[in-house]
């Protein structure tokens, strides 16, 4: 080991114990207390010095030994200004017997300070010593012999009152006395307290002997631990000596500025789109039925609109108007097909329905609005929507959560160019490059797919689903181009990304949780 | 979405019969099958061989059924539907069920058949009540339009009369009870009364299904005669009633049935049913019968749909090898749908089924070519912004649910009844936890606070996200708006640490701001600022009252904003 290297690194409490270790002869081992008192170190001081040292192995523990110290308690502090209870048991006893008063437990019990289990343990104590006698009526009378134990308890708080002694110093029957009168578990109201004393003592090692030796020999240069502002001004800090820090110890924790990592996840699909070409839509929480469902060609009778399946919204209920055309086209849409070559659903629409104001439930009620609002053709869109289910909450469902999706718009729009479009987003978002078209149905969309794609490190999964936008979806709101209805399915993917296994937890409300969770997009 | 239990044996021999391939097929074959009728396989159980599918297809009530997708893949095997011969055939039912009238105003329409030739088994049972109840529950929406009733042939008397009666005028022994009861006791004691009971409107007159020895066969759509309408195994003549609201889903629901008996080998001989006054289909209508109409495409549309070349052969055999009546003409076909299938409203429809006959795979995806500029809405770019200035500032992003409680988002932030208090609230609350959506952000920062005092600190949180705004003037009496929020706390936070990250947010934003003393309730009184931007209102900064800590048992001070991001970019 290069000493003089180590010796730079020495932290000055650490000098102070090699120094004091190394001024005794060659391998003597020297006791915590002694260290402390030779080096002048507080004892906090000393075990930071002693922990850092033996964790460089510059000493070693010679011995550890276990000695039980006897202390008093708060209580027994309070026992040597007064009486403890026994006394004052054996006190009350005398002055009743001499005066000739009747003296039951429940007179003693009603005394200040004295409750009423230490009063039976007194009086038991001192009728077995034959100190009192109870008599007829459960009067308490002296016998005229002492109580030991009433001496030894008075001695002992005596002898203990400045300082603690070790348990072993004391007389077999004084031992006994203050292992009864102990506080232990269960009994905290006690006089005495026995503690564990561990004293350990220490020796040099070979390296710790050789640094003390080297010290020794060189003497300690003045030392500072860091640069300041006043030692740069006047060039002072050329006679210094910089202490070498142990750097590879751990750093304390400190808390950072961070994205959240769901968001951060978020952010990357955002980013994948808009270089896609997507342009991103807004809506509002709150849709009427009309947006979310009618627009999109849901019958009113649809079993997805039924009161267990949507949050509706208390007050106002609904809506004070529905845009026209949009109301009047979709509405005979419904009814008969309009002029878009349908038959419709053929039953007779609710206009106060549509009107029905709910949480959105879906996030393509923001493309249905986008499609009346003269979007660009050709045109992509998208919009990352925080949408509300009617389910029962538990690890694979939330109430509250994203849908990604969006249209696109255009007169090369088909089947074809519909799975085009899945394949690009295989590849951009999941990083797959095989992928399975399978038939799939949705209210909305004909022909609809859903996307399975295999995943690099998820395997084969459901990323989306899409469609072209049913004729009756988009003619009464205004577009005549083929429209591609998308939406990615992004929960679990960005749940694997995070390492989590419930959906819940992507929302949840444990910092330490969020500061600590990496992505790994 | 229906989900149903299959046994792969019974799909198999389904599959076989007129010479179809259907033994012994792998689990992975199975699932390929599927694709044909936009099934899942969800389950299989290797002991009983029973497969649980789901079907996607909520237009498609045929396929819900072991029948039904034995049935698509059968013909995809064979190339073409072999035609039922109950549909065209001509000569005259021998029996008869008579409408009495009055029955328009509380269940109009009815239509039977029956089944000869048939032995019921153990799991053709099982399947003909799985289709029974999915076809009544999810295409007869929980049989309020249609309802489907079973029962042994033999034990009935021509003609059946379909009819309205008292209700205590008529007592019978139902499905899972011992004695017989009127149809009122029925309504309020058995399980199915009381279950289907409310869509009857009309109580003083109820409907009854009675053959000619006044025998009652059942109580539309409540339940069976047990006498009568509980079919067992072994039975080999069965009747078969349909009734409902719509004439033509009642058809079709018997459509359905009548095809599946018939794929078990049962002989269906139609019934004619003879209404009092004239229907969409007459006086006299015999059932089942095909409703299906000829509808004409024209290639050049299907090829457009599909971005692919085809022609009338290709789209002629992808028709009829998807169990369509084809004929082509020159540039389109006019195809009719088999008579169990009434889904084509459009073109598109059957743009579909061309691809599903042909196969997805079939179809090389092409990229879209058209070129478009990406880019994000005003909003999204306002609040990228704040969140990278948050983050810069040392703040942890958080995320919350948006719906929530209004003791968060009002009491525990002493607003009740204040104007800031105002939530949009659920009508139909199932947890009082989510029966309101948050009007502010700070009681979504203090749900991590009161959750994470073990986290050390000091604490710094942000989010930027939506809520709602009550607002009377708005057309859907509320506003969405996007909000951020953030929260100091450690043990000696004050106002002025957390008005400095304000005072850089703002800066870096371009935004003049000033604060103006306010009484808000969730602040420290003197200790709260309304902060303005040419004169109006933005949002609120201010140390947390101490109230409002002790509700949310946070032991730890804390300083905090929410700024409207809306409401900047609306001033410019």
């Amino acid at each position: 080991m290069d000493i003089s290297a180590l010796i730079d690194s020495l932290h000055p409490l650490e000098i102070k114990v090699l120094m004091t270790l190394g001024a005794h002869p060659s391998g003597t081992a020297l006791e915590s207390e002694r260290l402390a008192e030779a080096g002048e170190l507080e004892p906090s001081q000393l075990s930071m010095a002693i922990e850092w040292l033996l964790a460089k192995s510059l000493i070693a523990v010679q011995t550890e030994t276990v000695t039980p110290m006897v202390s008093l308690t708060k209580i027994g502090e309070e026992y040597c200004q007064t009486a403890s209870p026994i006394e004052r048991v054996l006190e009350a006893a005398r002055d009743a017997t001499g005066t000739g008063k009747r003296l039951t437990i429940p007179d003693l019990q009603s005394q200040d300070g004295l409750d009423p289990s230490d009063v039976s343990k007194a009086v038991g104590r001192l009728k077995k010593e034959g100190a009192v006698l109870i008599i007829q009526g459960g009067c308490i009378e002296t016998t005229g012999r002492p109580s030991p134990t009433a001496e030894a308890i008075r001695t002992l708080l005596g002898q203990l009152q400045e300082s603690s002694k070790e348990l072993m110093a004391f007389t077999d029957a004084h031992r006994q006395v203050i292992e009864d009168y102990a506080v232990k578990r269960g009994n905290a109201k006690e006089p005495f307290r026995i503690d564990e004393r561990v004293a350990r003592s220490f020796v040099l090692s070979q390296d710790g002997a050789d640094a003390a030796a080297q010290l020794m020999k060189q003497g300690v240069a003045e030392e500072v631990s860091q640069l300041s502002p006043d030692l740069l001004k006047d060039g002072s800090w050329r006679q210094k000596r910089f202490r070498k820090y142990t750097i590879s110890l751990r750093p304390p924790r400190i808390g950072t500025g961070k994205k959240h990592p769901y968001r951060e996840f978020l952010d990357t699909v955002k980013t994948k789109l808009v270089s896609m070409g997507f342009q991103e839509m807004r809506g509002a929480l709150v849709e009427t039925e009309f947006w979310g469902m009618d627009a999109l060609f849901m019958p009113q009778f649809h079993p997805a609109r039924d009161i267990h399946d949507v949050y509706f919204v208390k007050e106002p209920s609904h809506t004070t108007a529905v845009d026209e055309p949009f109301l009047s086209r979709v509405a005979s849409v419904h009814e008969n097909g309009m002029e878009t070559g349908s038959t419709g659903w053929g039953y007779s629409f609710d206009i106060h329905r549509a009107k029905r104001l709910v949480l959105r439930s879906q996030g393509t009620a923001v493309s249905a609005r986008t499609l009346a609002a003269s979007p660009h053709v050709p045109g992509k869109y998208f919009s990352i929507a925080r949408c509300f289910r009617y389910d029962q909450v538990d690890a694979t469902h939330a109430t509250d959560f994203f849908q990604v999706e969006g249209i696109v718009l255009g007169e090369d729009i088909n089947f074809r160019t519909l799975l085009g479009l899945l394949n690009l987003f295989a590849r951009e978002v999941a990083q797959a490059k095989e992928v399975k078209f399978l038939p799939a149905y949705f209210p909305f969309t004909e022909p609809s797919v859903e996307l399975h794609v295999r995943h690099p490190r998820l395997g084969w999964m459901e990323l989306g689903g899409a469609g072209l936008f049913r004729p009756e979806v988009t003619l009464p709101l205004g577009v005549t181009v083929p429209v591609i209805a998308w939406g990615l399915g992004l929960d679990r993917m960005a749940m694997v990304a995070l390492g989590i296994h419930d959906i819940r937890e992507l929302f949840t409300d444990n910092l330490e949780l969020i500061r600590t969770t990496r992505g790994q997009l | 979405m229906p989900t149903i239990t299959v046994f792969k044996d019974d799909l198999e021999s389904l599959i076989s019969r007129e010479g179809g391939a259907g033994r012994g097929l792998s689990i992975a074959q199975i699932e390929e099958w599927l694709m044909l009728v936009k099934g899942e396989l969800k389950g299989h159980h290797p002991e009983t061989d029973e497969l649980r599918i789901e079907l996607q297809d909520s237009n498609r009530p045929d396929l819900w059924c072991c029948e039904g997708i034995a049935r698509q893949i059968r013909i995809k095997q064979q190339g073409r539907l072999t035609p039922y011969p109950f549909f065209t055939e001509k000569s005259k039912p021998s029996y008869q069920l008579i409408v009495k009238p009055g029955m328009q105003q509380v269940r109009p329409y009815v239509a039977a058949c029956t089944a000869k030739g048939y032995r019921v088994t153990e799991k053709g049972l099982a399947q003909l009540i799985q289709t029974q109840e999915k076809l009544a529950d999810i295409f007869g929406r929980k049989r309020k339009t249609v309802s489907i009733g079973i029962y042994q042939l033999q034990n009935i008397t021509f003609p059946v009369t379909y009819e309205l009666v008292k209700p205590d005028d008529v007592r019978f022994t139902p499905l899972g009870m011992e004695t017989t009861m009127t149809l009122s006791e029925i309504l309020m004691v058995h399980p199915k009364g009381l279950e289907y009971g409310p869509i009857l409107a009309v109580k003083s007159l109820l409907p009854i299904l009675r053959d000619a020895k006044d025998q009652p066969l059942s109580f539309p759509p409540i339940i069976n005669s047990r006498e009568i309408g509980e079919v067992r195994v072994g039975d080999d003549e069965l009747f078969v009633e349909v009734t409902g609201t719509d004439l033509r889903m009642v058809i079709l629901s018997l459509n359905i049935f009548a095809a599946n008996l018939a794929d078990r080998g049962a002989t269906i001989e139609p019934i004619t049913v003879q209404y009092p006054t004239s229907t969409i289909l007459g006086k006299r209508v015999t059932t089942p019968q095909d409703l299906g109409k000829p509808k004409t495409v024209k290639i050049h549309a299907i090829e457009q749909a599909l971005g692919q070349e085809l022609g009338e052969t290709v789209v002629q055999q992808a028709l009829e090898t998807y169990g369509y009546d084809v004929t082509a003409g020159k540039g389109s076909v006019k195809a009719k749908l088999p008579p169990y299938r009434h889904d084509v409203m459009h073109t598109m429809d059957i743009v579909e089924d061309v691809a599903m006959s042909r196969g997805y795979a079939e179809f090389t995806p092409v990229m879209p070519a058209q070129f478009t500029v990406g880019g994000l809405s005003v909003i999204e770019q306002m609040s990228d912004r704040s969140r990278e200035l948050m983050v810069g500032l040392g703040f942890q992003e958080i995320i919350s649910n948006i719906l929530g409680s209004p003791d968060h988002y009002s009491g525990f932030m002493r607003l009740q009844g204040t104007e800031w208090g105002r939530t949009v609230d659920v009508d139909n609350v199932m947890s009082l936890s989510f029966s309101c959506l948050r009007q502010w952000l700070l009681p979504s920062l203090l749900r991590v606070e009161a959750a994470s005092s073990r986290a050390f600190y000091p604490h710094r949180l942000f989010e930027a996200g939506d809520v709602a705004i009550f607002d009377g003037t708005h057309e859907s009496g509320s506003r969405t708006e996007t909000v951020l929020g953030a929260m100091i706390a450690h043990a000696t936070t004050h106002f002025s640490e957390i008005h400095s990250c304000l005072d850089v947010l703002f800066y870096y934003l371009g935004k003049e701001y000033s604060l103006e003393p306010v009484q808000h309730p969730s602040f420290l009184d003197g200790r709260a600022g309304r902060i303005l931007v040419s004169g109006q209102s933005v949002g609120v900064i201010g140390e947390v009252h101490p109230e409002v800590l002790e509700r949310w048992q946070i032991a730890m001070p804390i300083v905090a904003f929410d700024v409207n991001l809306s409401q900047l970019i609306r001033l410019g």
